[in-house]
């Protein structure tokens, strides 16, 4: 009861018009962001981490949290209706997605995902609402030994993820930990690889290593290597589920959300394992004709569990992060950042300290679920109409939004060749397969 | 024993790069004073754990590029070559903004970026932009930049660098 309470104080604030308007914002940034390729979801709230100078902390996060949701609605859109595998999360939707957008049903496909998205990510809300607040009242007992070994766990499964080299995978933690390692020391205030740079003093920011490596590495790899590469549009057709659809669906969205919600609490590198494993799951429950669409003109199960999957998975990992402070994704992430730029540090105490501001953000989640629902079913073919825009404008025009996120960070031209550096890393890593998010989640 | 092909060149050059890090990362931490606090663990601990790891992952990534290639690699996707004049037009355009961006304002510095990424991806594609291409370019890059840096000063009251102090360029 003590939760419902909270809950609809949460609801009391998360629906004053002003948080209203920022949710709405934030949901329709968060799709655009989806939409287009080039920028994820954590990069773009890397980018606006400024604002945090400015609004209040309420509202940025119920910004952030719509971005952050807002991507994954639009996310698969760009998988669905688009002949490139993007981002590894919506690579399983892109599988049968596109096979069914191919034989002319990518309008059930956006729909399927759209609704998938919403049931499990108002599903996952509703675990954070039940679970979190108990998750953060034995976090409470846990002292340093136990969160040392969080982290050392979180490493471990980490760089032991997937069938990727351990090898490269390695590199990059430590190579990340060399980074983190310049400016001065916490504990003894003794200055690290800063070669005498007064701006190294402080460090390297995570934003700026985030757009860096993610933005402009992207940028910077257009122009070098996928210039070329021709790229072709599924055509639309009528948003629409059919009875049938509707029935192969449903129990692919719950399913889906039970296998990733729990992958949301632990650190296991994001989306990927989840997604997945649904597509497997459900590629083994079916029969018959359903069966033989995999692979062939598509099925709406492997569109429906992977996109279920993925919103599950990025709903719960909010419970790792207010309830213990341990970011299990990129995201999450910056999102940690956003909290530290107001001076207050995610943990157990965060739900008796800030209870205000958790359950407003919570109930933001119910409230941005809806929205993005309503943005992306009868409003798909708006978005749909980004992907018109040419990529070289569009990849230049990121440069731009690069450019605010990290000089607004700190003020300083010089992190803005840092950025072009972190870049140009970014681009040998994604060409020699060395896995960006290991390197910056160190 | 396989054929060194330019691309196990590439892969060898890449593991250097890493076992070099190591190395200088090292050599920086000879500099850092080691005296342990209270901690028992001094400012120089991990400073050497993690120039001895990337040594060694160094070391074994070369290992792996001369004897067959790296191992589980995902294929790059685009084209097999770079085509270098990309980079060098981005790059002009990130490193320009750096360096004029407190002199001439986020606008114009911005707008100047744009334009020559713009011109650099165009390029990449295919295209030959004329006269006509390059006054659209900048108008649009303008076009981005000039809201931007509105919504940030005005709205937000962040600051961004102007060429004058109105907010306004």
């Amino acid at each position: 009861m003590e939760i419902f309470a909270s809950l609809l104080q949460g609801f009391a604030t998360a629906v004053t018009p002003i948080h209203l308007l920022w949710a709405l914002l934030g949901c329709v940034l968060g799709t655009a962001v989806g939409v287009l390729p080039g920028i994820g979801p954590a990069v773009a709230v890397a980018m606006l981490l400024p604002i945090t100078a400015k609004v209040d902390i309420t509202a940025s996060m119920i910004f952030f949290a719509g971005i952050y949701y807002g991507a994954m609605y639009g996310g698969s859109t760009t998988s669905i209706l688009l002949n490139t595998p993007g981002e590894t999360a919506s690579m399983v939707t892109a599988m049968e997605g596109n096979k069914m957008a191919k034989s002319g049903r990518a309008g059930a496909a956006l729909a399927t995902a759209a609704i998938g998205s919403f049931v499990a990510g108002t599903i996952a809300t509703v675990i954070v609402t039940l679970f979190a607040p108990t998750v953060a009242d034995f976090a409470v007992k846990l002292g340093p030994p136990e969160y040392f070994l969080l982290m050392v766990l979180a490493f471990t499964t980490v760089s032991a993820v997937l069938g990727q080299s351990t090898l490269r995978g390695m590199t990059s933690l430590f190579l990340g930990l060399a980074l983190g390692l310049v400016g001065m020391d916490q504990i003894s205030g003794q200055a690290r690889y800063t070669g005498g740079i007064p701006e190294l003093l402080d460090g390297i920011e995570i934003v700026l290593v985030a757009v860096g490596l993610f933005a402009v590495a992207e940028v910077l790899y257009f122009a070098m290597y996928e210039g070329r590469t021709v790229e072709t549009q599924n055509r639309m057709s009528r948003v629409y589920m059919s009875a049938r659809d509707w029935k192969r669906s449903i129990p692919a969205w719950l399913r889906a959300t039970a296998i990733g919600a729990p992958f949301g609490c632990i650190p296991a590198g994001g989306t990927e394992i989840p997604t997945f494993l649904s597509y497997a799951v459900e590629k083994k429950l079916a029969k018959g004709a359903d069966r033989e669409e995999f692979g062939t003109t598509g099925a709406i199960e492997g569109v429906a569990g992977p996109e279920a999957a993925n919103n599950a998975t990025v709903t719960t990992a909010l419970i790792p992060l207010l309830t213990l402070g341990i970011p299990t994704s990129n995201t999450t992430a910056i999102l940690l950042g956003a909290f530290q730029n107001y001076g207050i540090q995610p943990g157990p105490q965060l739900f008796q300290n800030s209870a205000a501001l958790v359950w407003a953000l919570i109930a933001s989640l119910y409230i941005g679920n809806v929205m993005l629902l309503i943005l992306n079913l009868p409003m798909v073919k708006v978005w749909v109409q980004l992907l018109k825009i040419p990529k070289p404008q569009l990849y230049a025009g990121i440069l731009i939004f690069a450019t605010v996120g990290a000089y607004g960070m700190r003020q300083s031209a010089f992190d803005l060749v840092l950025l072009w550096g972190i870049g140009l890393a970014g681009v040998l890593m994604r060409r020699y397969d060395f896995p960006r998010r290991r390197w910056w989640s160190a | 024993m396989t054929q060194a092909s330019p691309r196990n060149t590439a892969q060898t050059v890449v593991g250097a790069l890493v076992a070099l890090t190591g190395l200088g990362l090292a050599a920086g931490a000879f500099s850092i004073p080691g005296e342990a606090g209270y901690g028992g663990v001094g400012p120089n601990f991990l400073p050497w754990l993690v120039s001895v790891v990337l040594l060694a992952c160094g070391v074994l990534i070369v290992r792996e590029a001369l004897t067959g290639g790296f191992r589980d690699l995902e294929p790059p996707s685009g084209a097999e070559r770079a085509w270098w004049p990309g980079l060098v037009w981005v790059s002009a355009g990130l490193l320009a903004n750096a360096a004029l961006i407190t002199t001439i304002g986020f606008i114009l510095s911005c707008t100047l970026c744009y334009l020559l990424a713009v011109q650099g991806l165009r390029r990449a594609q295919g295209q030959t932009p004329g006269a006509r291409d390059i006054a659209v370019d900048a108008l649009s890059g303008a076009v981005i930049s000039a809201p931007v840096y509105w919504a940030f000063t005005k709205f937000l009251a962040i600051n961004l660098p102007g060429l004058t102090s109105t907010g306004w360029i």
